[in-house]
């Protein structure tokens, strides 16, 4: 060893390198374990991203359908309003039924049928 | 062997390490531990945002055959965040000629200080998709919902108007308006830089629930020919409005309810200028000195005390002085021997006050108490007055003489509703129940509640409602005898009442009205018809009674009604044909 080495290493000498199966057990496990553990909770969250899309779209399509439903039932109403109705009724010649005949069980009216 | 040196200079360098850790340790425990709720806050204030999900739609208003008289339509709002507008001159030239606004008007709202512009509100359905198809950074299209009223002007007080804002006021949409709000639901989630909901926090599962619906007691049928008889009497007798009541006498259902001048709903801003507005339901708002249709109630007192029946005569001479006034009948003329059927019949003012000084003022205003005058009747509509009856006890303003006034109709005020509940109270065997325009709330998971008939008060007893009855027949086959209507038994009453002024009574303007119902014995309608300042004539007789005969005729077929008795079917064929 130079003197320069000596001065940076302080005379410290690195020991060999050896690889020993426990040490590496206890270096790895908590890596892999926290590996699987990160994946678990990748898949969850982008499951639940999904899933929140999911229904968030269901919800505007549900809404959509309601308003859709709101609005069929107010044109409805319109096109069968009393008035348009009247119109209608006048304008295809019927006339206010005035002459209505009510027929009790025992008329002779109704005997004949 | 390390020298000293090195030695103490690692130990240095190790203890500022440690010490170093310490500090970080320190400092995450600080963070993460103690000051944990602040940062937790902060943060949740950068990234959550309240959001408001869709709001569903206001409840739905239907007659009792599930017709619909208010519903929801869909319009737009065309709104711009200016922050994320990139090419301002080419939105505004895409939307300028659809919105028919000048792009350039546009283009300076979008490049203006404001983070938020609307720039259309409401516009209609295809319009607002069509913008949303255009798919324009910065552009959002937001639906609304608009209450629309398919019937324009039909039953407009009963029904009332909701303003954009979605709140309800007069007739149900104001009584009910609790009831019908949609449930308005907002949650605080996590939010991308548009303020758009990221969707990997799942908004709560439950939606917000649309307003209730409510399915009244009304006929829309019934209400339309109610609404056109009232029409042509006003027109007719040229009178500057009216109210028109109809209800089943069994349940006091209101079936219909008219009043002119009245108004479209749906465009209720147009007549805010009118003076007065006419918003207000003059059938349960606006209060009246109802005349001689009151003198029902005066007999009945009398009859259910057991003072008189029907055939208990008295002279009458004209006049009877009543607390130092004289009470005179409105013919001025003297009808001598009288039984109190001929009081109804002759509807002699002299008759009442000898009934109601006879009874004295306990026992009668007791019964006109129990009767609802001088108190709301309860019913379900927004705004109703409770009328004006003074008693006894009330020194500034009751006089000795209103005992036998009040007992004409005259020196009280009653509003048409309370009126009408109080005759039908004498069709329904003398039990009072709580008018009514609701039959059905429909929650928004389908559960139904139906309202059922609140009795108010058994006024008087079965027995003296038959007689009463009875005697209100007569009236309507010798006095009031254009309300005869073919074919069905008819009781009934006209009044014609003096309209106060200040300092005393128009001479010249009246309030004509005519209750009437039938078929007897089992009545299954009720119509009190109002008309206020007729000119052709100021008597109920020529005005009122005859346009009852017409609706009460029309109402008996179109509700299938049928006649009294067998001989009764061949009377109506013969007189209609």
């Amino acid at each position: 060893m130079s003197d320069f080495m000596r001065l940076v290493t302080h005379g410290i000498k690195r020991g060999r390198f050896e690889i020993r199966s426990r040490a590496a057990l206890y270096l790895f496990a908590p890596v892999v374990a926290l590996t699987v553990v990160a994946a678990l909770y990748l898949t969850l969250v982008s499951r639940t991203a999904a899933r929140g899309r999911h229904i968030e779209q269901l919800r505007v399509e549900l809404f959509r359908l309601q308003r859709e439903n709101q609005q069929l039932e107010v044109e409805l109403a319109s096109a069968a309003s009393v008035s348009r109705l009247w119109e209608r009724a006048i304008g295809l010649g019927f006339v206010p039924a005035e002459r209505v005949e009510f027929l009790r069980p025992g008329d002779s009216a109704l005997r004949s049928e | 062997m390390i020298a000293e040196g090195p030695r103490r200079r690692l130990r240095l360098v190790t203890t500022l390490l440690i010490g170093l850790v310490f500090v970080i340790v320190a400092q995450l425990v600080q963070v993460q531990l103690v000051d944990h709720r602040f940062y937790a806050d902060w943060a949740k204030e950068q990234h959550e945002r309240p959001l408001r999900l869709d709001t569903p739609a206001r409840g739905t208003i239907r007659d009792r055959n599930g017709h619909v008289l208010a519903g929801n339509a869909v319009m737009w709002s065309i709104e711009a965040d200016t922050a994320y507008v990139v090419d301002a001159q080419g939105v505004a030239t895409a939307l300028g000629p659809l919105l028919h606004i000048p792009a350039a008007q546009i283009e300076q709202l979008l490049r203006g200080q404001a983070a938020w512009v609307r720039l259309a509100s409401p516009v209609p359905k295809e319009l607002g998709e069509q913008v949303a198809a255009l798919r324009l950074q910065g552009i959002t299209v937001r639906p609304l919902w608009e209450r629309k009223y398919p019937e324009t002007r039909l039953a407009s007080h009963v029904i009332g108007f909701c303003n954009a804002e979605g709140t309800g006021f007069y007739g149900v949409e104001g009584f009910y308006d609790v009831l019908l709000q949609p449930e308005r639901t907002e949650w605080t989630g996590a939010v991308d830089p548009a303020s758009e909901q990221i969707p990997w926090t799942v908004a709560p599962v439950v939606l917000p629930q649309p307003g209730a619906e409510l399915v009244l007691t009304v006929d829309r049928t019934v209400q339309a020919l109610t609404e056109a008889e009232l029409s042509r009497s006003v027109q007719e007798y040229q009178a500057e409005g009216g109210t028109i009541i109809v209800m089943d006498p069994r349940t006091f259902e209101i079936l219909a309810m008219a009043s002119m001048p009245n108004y479209d709903p749906g465009h209720y801003n147009d007549f805010y200028g009118l003076n007065p507005p006419p918003f207000e339901d003059p059938a349960v708002s606006q209060q009246y000195e109802p005349g001689s249709v009151f003198k029902i109630l005066t007999v009945a007192a009398a009859l259910d005390t057991g003072l008189v029946t029907p055939y208990t005569t008295y002279d009458d001479q004209g006049s009877i002085e009543v607390g130092g006034v004289a009470v005179a009948n409105a013919s001025r003329q003297a009808y001598g021997q009288q039984t109190v059927t001929d009081i109804l019949i002759h509807s002699l003012n002299v008759g009442v006050a000898w009934l109601s000084t006879k009874m004295g003022s306990d026992t009668f205003y007791r019964y006109v108490q129990a009767f609802g005058v001088g108190q709301p009747t309860g019913v379900d509509l927004a705004g109703e007055v409770a009328g004006q009856l003074w008693l006894p006890d009330d020194y500034e303003h009751w006089h000795d003489s209103n005992l036998g006034i009040n007992a004409f109709g005259q020196g009280l005020a009653v509003t048409p509703l309370q009126m009408i509940a109080a005759v039908a109270t004498v069709a329904n065997d003398g039990t009072r129940l709580r008018p009514h325009i609701v039959a059905r709330r429909v929650a928004p998971d389908g559960t139904v509640f139906t309202f059922r008939p609140v009795v108010e008060a058994q006024v008087i007893s079965p027995q003296t409602a038959r007689t009463l009855m009875e005697m209100m027949v007569q009236v309507v086959e010798e006095g009031s005898t254009q309300a005869r209507v073919p074919g069905y038994t008819i009781a009934g009453k006209s009044g014609t009442a003096q309209i106060p002024i200040p300092g005393g009574y128009d001479r010249e303007g009246t309030i004509v009205s005519f209750v009437g119902f039938g078929p007897v014995p089992d009545p299954r309608l009720i119509v009190l018809v109002k008309l206020d300042r007729p000119k052709t004539s100021t008597w109920a007789s020529e005005t009122a009674v005859r346009a009852f005969q017409r609706l009460a005729a029309r109402l008996f077929v179109v509700l299938g009604i049928p006649p009294d008795g067998a001989q009764a079917v061949a009377q109506v064929a013969e007189v209609v044909r």
